[in-house]
């Protein structure tokens, strides 16, 4: 099977998601991102990828909570799908992986 | 207590922006998200900083620009960004595929449309003069409309004390104010001396039109005898600025002194009214004492009736005015009228005592015109789509088996088309601005480009659209109607009806080119007729000299001094110059005259030796003389005079003018004082050698007159220092009654030429293709054994045919049109045969030389190279 190809900024959002976990939806996914990485991020940046992530079936989305300060609207919640979770793992064993096989020396000249 | 702050909230304008244009699916939720996340960026950052983000959050959102194809299969709605994607690049690639259509239809388009832009502008700008006043709808110019002779006649003339009347009788009129005319006046201030333009006005003069004012009071600016209203630049001239200038004195024509009452702000360029000053007309009264008559006339009149007031019952209330102060006269009647002022200067010609039109005749004529050169270059656009569509005609076949219907696709040429001329139109733009300085020249005006304006957008959106569906609605609606089946199955027959189409609007466009240039030349030859007939008095060599201060006093010694000068032939003197002889008599007497006839005379009054000077024609008797110690009491007449009058032998015979019983000592051979849109006038002229002022009449000998100049403003510098010299060349003053005239020839001389070049690069493109698609044709026929000739007159004669048709239809409507031209003038050229002959031979000449250059070009090229693929 191909494996799933994930963007550096979709990652971001999916492993978000999954950090939120029940309270995930676009203001919580956007201020986390905010605070975690410390990078200003566009609200409709975060919401596009959202769509994104949603349509390629790694996200799942419900409606609901409705509050005043949003106006009575509700708000669309995200949880990560299997799909998604797998997604997730794939790109951790890559990264791992290649972690591993860096050669010790290189390791040391990073600094770690 | 403070009252509770309305929490902050997010622009309103992008909120509706969401909710009209965010995506259905999402709306909801991205509306909530933003917020909420609104009230945090407010926390966190600040209102401004929140508003700016949630902006524009707003705008990537919208649909377009998000990215929101939740479902696999978007549906095939043709504004669909990839569609509308699909059509620009479709457009761009035909467009660069075939440069040398796409240059033809730009650069006509773009031709046409600086053509109507320029004139749209002129347009607006006419259209604009006098609109500025804020009282505009309630001020009104006096009119007055004779009836005598059988006739009616209407002229701006009214009596000097009309305005106070008017409005100290009739309570409609709120207020009312005379002007004078305007004319040059030396003034003197420190040790400045130089003439400005003005005249006289009512005290309600400023109330009534909206002329701002930098110093002083509208009310007062004009009430106060010895007073004296300045423009700007008149004070800055003489005083350095306008604050320094109220209250100061200046010397009036080195007679009076005046004081500043008032400095109004410069008077617009559109303003039918131009002057740098204006005196108060309690002194004008003071000063002429024929304006208490009220059987004299000049002045202009203008009143403003009260807010709400139907200005038809005034008229009927003032139509027999001037009878409360004169008495009737048998035969003839007065009668006021009222024409909305802001319309005057557009309607100011009169015909049977009714405004009947003026410069509104050549805005018509030129927005006429405008729009025809558009049509033109929209008929090349239309004209090459749908000849070229064989080749789009496949795509059309694919896209309608794909699923576009129809309206998709006229909306996608109509786009195309659009896309066109809006490269047209930044041409236009750019060919404007750079043309403009030459056509302000030419015109008179100031135009400039509007940008500033949104009604300039507003226009060119408005040619963009107009272009844009005319000449894109043909091919919309041609191709868009093909069959797939059959444009699929290969070979695009046209029907009878589209070839038919095409060379209709080929003769179209030829007939109105063929009108415009028929138009150009009977214009330039009436111009030209005008400028150069006979007027019966020699106007090359002629100066005038205005007589004014001590020159009135030492004319006599100025005359004998002239005379020894270099270049000067002989001197005189006359009440107005030869071009402005305005001032009529309807007093004049004679034995025999029918006493219920009341006959007009327009007269002057000269000094010895202006026959000699003005070198005018004596038919009978003699001019007047020194040797003949009575001639005070002498006459001449003109011919049209003499005929009015009708005496057999008319020299030493009774003629008498008002008190003045004097006889008729020559007669003068016709000649033209007024324009030639007028016929001539009988005239009566007297000798008055005490007049103190009027206008010296110099002749100079060919080709010396600068000798003559120079020695001339010595003389009057010495004769008369407090007055700089001026003077004018008779024929520039005469050149000046056809200054409209002259332009309309000239712009009509660009139109044509711009006409017909378009209408040939439209012929050109279509020669073009022609024979392009003809290419395998001629190919065997010249394997046959056809001759060059024979393949060019193959190729010529289908478009030759068409401007032949065009000159049928064209001659008539261009003799028409061109008649009623001339129908305003009363001195006229004959419009004969070989004018439209060579309008015609012109157009098919030039349409020949167009196509021959594709068909020479197609008949000469190789057989073997167009045959051999295939």
């Amino acid at each position: 099977m191909k494996r799933a190809f994930l963007g550096e900024f979709e990652e971001v959002v999916l492993l978000t998601v999954a950090i939120l976990d029940e309270g995930a939806y676009g203001v919580t996914i956007t201020q986390e991102i905010e605070q975690k990485t410390g990078r200003s991020v566009g609200f409709s940046t975060v919401h596009t990828t959202l769509q994104r992530l949603a349509e390629k079936g790694f996200l799942s989305s419900r409606m609901g909570g409705a509050t005043a300060e949003r106006g009575g609207r509700r708000k669309r919640f995200f949880t990560v799908t299997a799909t998604g979770r797998k997604a997730l793992l794939d790109v951790k064993q890559v990264r791992e992986e290649l972690w591993g096989s860096l050669p010790p020396q290189t390791l040391q000249l990073m600094g770690s | 207590m403070k009252p509770p702050r309305q929490p902050p909230s997010p622009p309103r304008w992008a909120q509706r922006l969401l909710s009209w244009w965010g995506h259905p699916d999402t709306r909801e939720e991205t509306q909530g998200d933003l917020l909420e996340l609104y009230d945090y960026w407010v926390q966190t950052a600040g209102k401004r900083r929140a508003d700016w983000r949630y902006s524009l959050s707003t705008l990537k959102l919208l649909r377009p620009l998000a990215q929101t194809n939740t479902t696999q299969y978007p549906s095939p709605f043709f504004l669909n960004a990839t569609m509308i994607r699909n059509y620009f690049i479709i457009a761009w690639r035909n467009l660069i595929r075939n440069k040398a259509f796409s240059g033809i239809n730009i650069l006509g388009l773009a031709l046409g449309m600086s053509c109507s832009l320029l004139i749209l502008l002129w347009v607006q700008d006419e259209r604009g003069v006098d609109a500025f006043h804020a009282n505009g709808s309630q001020l009104y110019q006096v009119y007055e409309r004779q009836y005598y002779d059988g006739k009616i006649e209407a002229n701006y003339f009214t009596q000097g004390l009309l305005a106070d009347e008017l409005k100290r009788v009739i309570p409609e009129v709120q207020l009312a104010s005379g002007l004078e005319d305007i004319a040059p006046i030396t003034f003197e201030a420190g040790k400045t001396i130089n003439k400005q333009n003005g005249t006289f006005a009512g005290a309600d003069f400023f109330q009534m039109f909206s002329y701002p004012l930098l110093q002083g009071t509208p009310a007062t600016a004009l009430s106060r005898p010895g007073g004296i209203a300045v423009s700007r630049r008149m004070a800055e001239q003489f005083f350095g600025n306008a604050e320094q200038a109220i209250g100061k004195s200046i010397r009036y024509q080195d007679k009076e002194d005046l004081q500043v009452t008032a400095v109004f702000e410069n008077i617009p360029a559109n303003s039918s009214q131009q002057f740098d000053f204006l005196r108060p007309w309690v002194d004008f009264v003071k000063l002429n004492e024929w304006a208490k008559n009220w059987g004299n006339t000049n002045p202009l009149t203008f009143v403003q009736l009260r807010t709400g007031t139907d200005p038809v019952k005034v008229e009927a209330k003032i139509k027999e005015f001037i009878y409360q102060y004169r008495a009737k006269n048998t035969g003839s009647r007065t009668e006021l009228a009222l024409q909305p002022y802001p319309e005057k200067y557009l309607h100011s010609t009169f015909k049977n005592g009714q405004v009947d039109g003026g410069r509104i005749e050549y805005v018509r004529l030129f927005s006429l015109v405008a729009l025809f050169i558009l049509l033109i270059a929209c008929v090349n656009f239309m004209n090459l789509a749908t000849a070229r569509s064989t080749k789009r005609a496949k795509e059309v076949g694919v896209r309608k088996v794909i699923g576009a219907v129809r309206s998709a696709l006229m909306g996608q040429f109509v786009g195309e088309a659009m896309l066109i001329t809006f490269l047209a139109i930044l041409i236009a733009v750019m060919l404007v601005s750079v043309l403009l300085p030459g056509f302000s020249m030419l015109t008179g005006k100031q135009l400039t480009l509007p940008i500033d304006q949104p009604q300039f957008w507003a226009m060119l959106l408005g040619l963009l659209a107009l272009t844009g569906l005319v000449s894109g609605s043909y091919p919309a609606f041609f191709l868009s109607s093909l069959s797939p089946a059959r444009v699929l199955k290969g070979g695009v027959t046209f029907k009878a009806g589209a070839t038919l189409f095409r060379k209709g609007l080929v003769v179209f466009q030829f007939s109105l080119s063929i009108i415009l240039i028929v138009g150009m030349i009977v214009m330039y030859r009436q111009t030209d007729y005008i400028q150069t007939k006979n007027l019966g008095y020699n106007r090359e060599n002629l100066i005038y000299i205005p007589l004014e201060g001590d020159l009135s006093a030492k004319y006599d010694l100025l005359k004998e001094e002239a005379g020894k000068l270099p270049g000067i032939l002989s001197l005189s003197r006359m009440r107005e110059s030869p071009t402005q002889i305005g001032h009529h008599i309807n007093d004049a007497n004679w034995t025999g005259k029918d006493p219920n006839l009341v006959t007009s005379f327009a007269n002057t009054a000269v000094e010895y030796d202006f026959v000699k000077t003005m070198k005018l024609q004596l038919s009978e008797g003699r001019d007047f003389d020194r040797s003949f110690g009575i001639d005070s009491l002498s006459y001449l007449i003109n011919e049209t005079a003499l005929a009015k009058i009708g005496y057999k032998n008319p020299i030493g015979k009774p003629l008498s003018w008002g008190q003045r019983q004097g006889t008729i000592i020559g007669v003068l051979k016709d000649f033209h004082f007024t324009s030639m849109h007028q016929a001539i006038e009988p005239l009566i002229v007297r000798l008055d050698n005490k007049r103190q002022w009027g206008t010296i009449l110099v002749r100079t000998e060919a080709g010396k007159t600068s000798e003559a100049l120079a020695g001339l403003e010595t003389l009057c510098r010495e004769l008369n220092p407090k007055f700089p010299f001026t003077y004018q060349f008779s024929d520039q003053e005469f050149d000046k009654l056809y200054k409209s005239e002259q332009v309309v020839s000239q712009l009509a001389n660009y139109f044509a030429l711009l006409a017909i070049f378009i209408s040939c690069l439209g012929l050109f493109g279509l020669s073009t293709f022609t024979a392009e698609q003809r290419t395998k044709e001629i190919g065997v026929r010249k394997v046959l054994g056809a001759s060059v000739a024979s393949v060019v007159t193959l190729l010529s004669t289908d478009f030759l045919k068409l401007v032949l048709i065009a000159l049928v239809i064209a001659t008539p409507v261009a003799w028409y049109v061109m008649n009623q031209w001339l129908r305003g003038f009363v001195y006229k050229i004959d419009i004969e045969w070989w004018m439209l002959a060579v309008a015609g031979l012109v157009a098919v000449c030039i349409a020949f030389v167009t196509i021959s250059f594709q068909s020479v070009k197609a008949a000469l090229m190789n057989p073997v190279k167009s045959l051999r693929s295939e």
